[in-house]
């Protein structure tokens, strides 16, 4: 049994170094030969046994007795669990690659494989204080910058922080939402902006507006992805005079927080419905916390898009 | 004055090293020696500053490694107490020695070469493969305790034995066949003998002289010399009569398309480019264990074997006579039916003790015997008693695991 084991675990470290495929390649003999019934005659069975237990005997005497003694039950034991573990994990990526989560239709636990690490808490900036339950669904404003019609059938509402990793993170994937998704859907980005807990937020929220009085909200919204933490005024000044805005006009608005009250007024919002962390997706009524793959967000789009 | 361990210890790098923080205790001597600083920096005198051909190049380098080969046979000669320098044939090994005899040497349909029941697979193995040629080979069964019997060897003697090819002292149970006795029976018969000396030369005293033998073959690497060498040791008349084994680039003085004129002694049987770096240190080796005195080399083996056999003697099942005396330095046991490999690599992991497990080219004993091997504990000249009492005090420790 002990050959199983050790087939798995140096076939996968044969993989990083050529010094374990030797043991890999013993260890898969020894299998072949068992499940051929046939008598596993490399040895490495036997050099494992007293390799493990000699290493226990040496500080733990009656463990390493215990071990020797029983080292068939225990590698028994040991392999059934790696069994189980690895049809478990293959089910995981199986739903992975169906679902776009680990854990099958309902996205609701941690994802080793997630490359967003999905669910649960810790995915996303949260702002101090205890965490609740988010209830309803954010208000799309005018003023709010959107793409996508109105009449959309599924209304996707993300409530970010420029200043928030995860936030970033979850930019191409929105990106990629929207190129996939193109009219069906309406895209509105609202600001929650968690000054406490990541400086700059604030003045990066009201500098994304100045933008867009000036028509070029989503440009400057990349921009301010891409250069993530630099938000003093020349930095956001700067931005807009790569992007060839009126300056002045820009500085001003800057300086005068003319668009204080309506970033403030996202916020609280946001905050009295229970939001706590960015970014926050509301599809239609579905609320998503964190950054999640593509695949998780179209589960839930095309379910919102079939109901009408 | 007896041996002082501790000063040739300083000899031996390996023995300074430390694994997970514990010595190493070397006790697979009768596998492969360690070496000595001294055989180290021969070899790598060769190869930083001469490692050139010999026998072939006239410029300094290829003069020097020709000094150094003939310096190393002329030491080997006195080592061996020789006739002289012709009766030394390197070879890469005892099994290569062994080999160049069975044949070179004349042997017919009908004669019988004669050996023991527990010769390692070099010395029965050459011999069995000439049966092809219908030559016959026979053993002479051991006593109950696996000494040598004179008794059965006398009655196996007769007119068609050829040669007597014998182990001097078995790899196995350490034992040693009386050889001067051999030698007489044998010569009485007019047959000659050949002694598988691999583990006799780094443990006895041996005058080839005195003892009478006609071909001696072992190995560098169980006297402290370098992998890969080995001697031929045979009586200059006999060797002349030799056919030749493997020939080529320096076995001859002249060839023609049909024909070749071969080398005088040593060099028909040293065919191809040499290793030269090993035969130097070779010498270099045998020098070493000339500056000490053999019997007190034997003296200490023995007594670090009576402290293993009375520390754990009781315990396990030895093979070979009990009395350690009669076991040179070598201490083979099973503990039950537990897979010798087991015990060895629990030793290994433990405490660092490198033992050998298994059949140790014996194979044709244990089967004879329903045994699957055996452990085997070797003991030189650089052992400690505090290492023999760490294999007892481990050893037991395994065994109350395995019990």
């Amino acid at each position: 049994m002990i050959c199983i084991i050790a087939l798995v675990v140096f076939g996968i470290l044969g993989i990083f170094s050529a010094k374990y495929r030797t043991i890999a390649k013993e260890a898969f003999d020894c299998v072949f030969r068992r499940l051929t019934l046939r008598k596993c005659t490399t040895g490495l069975d036997k050099r494992l046994k007293s390799q493990i237990t000699g290493k226990f005997m040496r500080k733990r005497p009656k463990l390493g007795k215990f071990l020797y003694r029983h080292f068939e039950a225990i590698s028994w034991a040991f392999t059934i669990v790696l069994i189980v573990s690895l049809g478990y994990s293959i089910y995981s990526v199986g739903n992975l690659f169906i679902y776009g989560n680990c854990n099958g239709p309902i996205p609701d636990a941690f994802c080793v494989f997630d490359p967003f690490i999905s669910g649960g808490h810790g995915g996303e900036c949260t702002i101090e204080g205890p965490v609740g339950e988010i209830m309803g669904v954010l208000e799309v404003h005018p003023h709010d910058p959107s793409v996508g019609p109105e009449d959309a059938k599924v209304t996707i509402i993300e409530a970010g922080c420029f200043v928030c990793p995860y936030t970033k993170q979850a930019v191409p994937v929105v990106k990629q939402i929207i190129s996939h998704y193109g009219d069906s859907i309406r895209f509105v980005y609202k600001d929650f902006p968690m000054s406490s807990t990541h400086p700059g937020a604030q003045e990066a929220a009201e500098a994304s507006h100045c933008a867009h009085e000036q028509g070029k909200y989503w440009e400057y919204h990349d921009v301010l992805f891409e250069n993530q933490g630099k938000t003093n005024f020349e930095d956001l000044l700067g931005f807009a005079k790569d992007l060839d805005l009126n300056t002045t006009q820009f500085s001003e608005c800057l300086t005068s927080h003319k668009y204080k009250s309506q970033v403030d007024g996202d916020f609280a919002e946001a905050f009295a419905i229970g939001v706590y962390g960015t970014p926050t997706f509301f599809i239609n009524d579905q609320v998503v916390v964190g950054p999640k793959t593509f695949n998780e967000f179209k589960q839930i789009i095309d379910s919102e898009l079939a109901r009408g | 004055m007896g041996l002082d361990v501790d000063k040739v210890r300083e000899d031996f790098p390996v023995l300074q090293r430390v694994i997970n923080g514990k010595p190493i205790v070397y006790l697979d001597n009768a596998c492969m020696t360690l070496r000595p600083i001294q055989v180290i920096e021969k070899i790598r005198e060769y190869y930083t500053e001469y490692p050139a051909c010999g026998e072939r190049s006239m410029h300094k380098l290829g003069r020097k490694v020709d000094e150094g080969v003939e310096r190393s046979r002329e030491t080997l000669k006195k080592f061996l107490n020789a006739r002289n320098t012709k009766e030394i044939i390197f070879t890469k090994n005892t099994t290569e020695g062994i080999n160049l005899v069975a044949n070179s040497l004349d042997l017919k349909n009908g004669d019988v070469i004669l050996g023991t029941d527990k010769e390692h697979n070099s010395n029965m193995l050459p011999w069995q493969k000439l049966s092809s040629r219908g030559v016959k080979y026979e053993i002479v069964r051991s006593n109950p305790d696996n000494t040598f019997s004179i008794e059965n060897f006398k009655e196996k003697m007769n007119k068609d034995v050829k040669l007597v090819a014998m182990v001097h002292t078995s790899n196995m149970d350490g034992t040693t066949t009386p050889m001067k006795e051999i030698v007489k029976i044998a010569k009485d018969h007019g047959a000659l003998v050949l002694m598988d000396g691999a583990q006799s030369i780094p443990h006895h005293e041996l005058n080839m002289k005195k003892l009478d033998a006609d071909f001696l073959a072992f190995s560098g690497h169980k006297m402290l010399g370098p992998s890969g060498t080995g001697v031929l040791y045979g009586k200059e008349h006999l060797l002349e009569k030799l056919g030749t084994f493997l020939v080529g680039g320096g076995t001859v003085v002249d060839t023609t398309h049909s024909e070749a004129k071969f080398e005088e002694l040593p060099q028909k049987f040293e065919a191809g480019l040499q290793n030269y770096a090993g035969i130097i240190g070779l010498g270099e080796a045998a020098s070493y264990l000339m500056k000490i005195d053999k019997e007190n080399v034997e003296k200490h083996e023995t007594e670090l074997n009576k402290r293993i056999t009375e520390g754990v003697g009781d315990v396990v099942d030895i093979i070979g006579p009990r009395e350690a005396g009669k076991r040179s330095g070598i201490f083979s046991f099973n503990y039950k039916k537990v897979d010798p490999h087991e015990i060895a690599m629990m030793l290994d992991e433990m405490e660092n003790i490198c033992v050998r497990s298994g059949a140790h080219c014996v194979h044709s004993w244990f089967n004879t015997h329903n045994l699957k091997g055996s452990v085997r504990a070797s003991i030189y000249l650089y052992n400690t008693l505090e290492e023999c009492e760490k294999f007892i005090e481990t050893l037991k420790k395994v065994i109350d695991a395995v019990k």
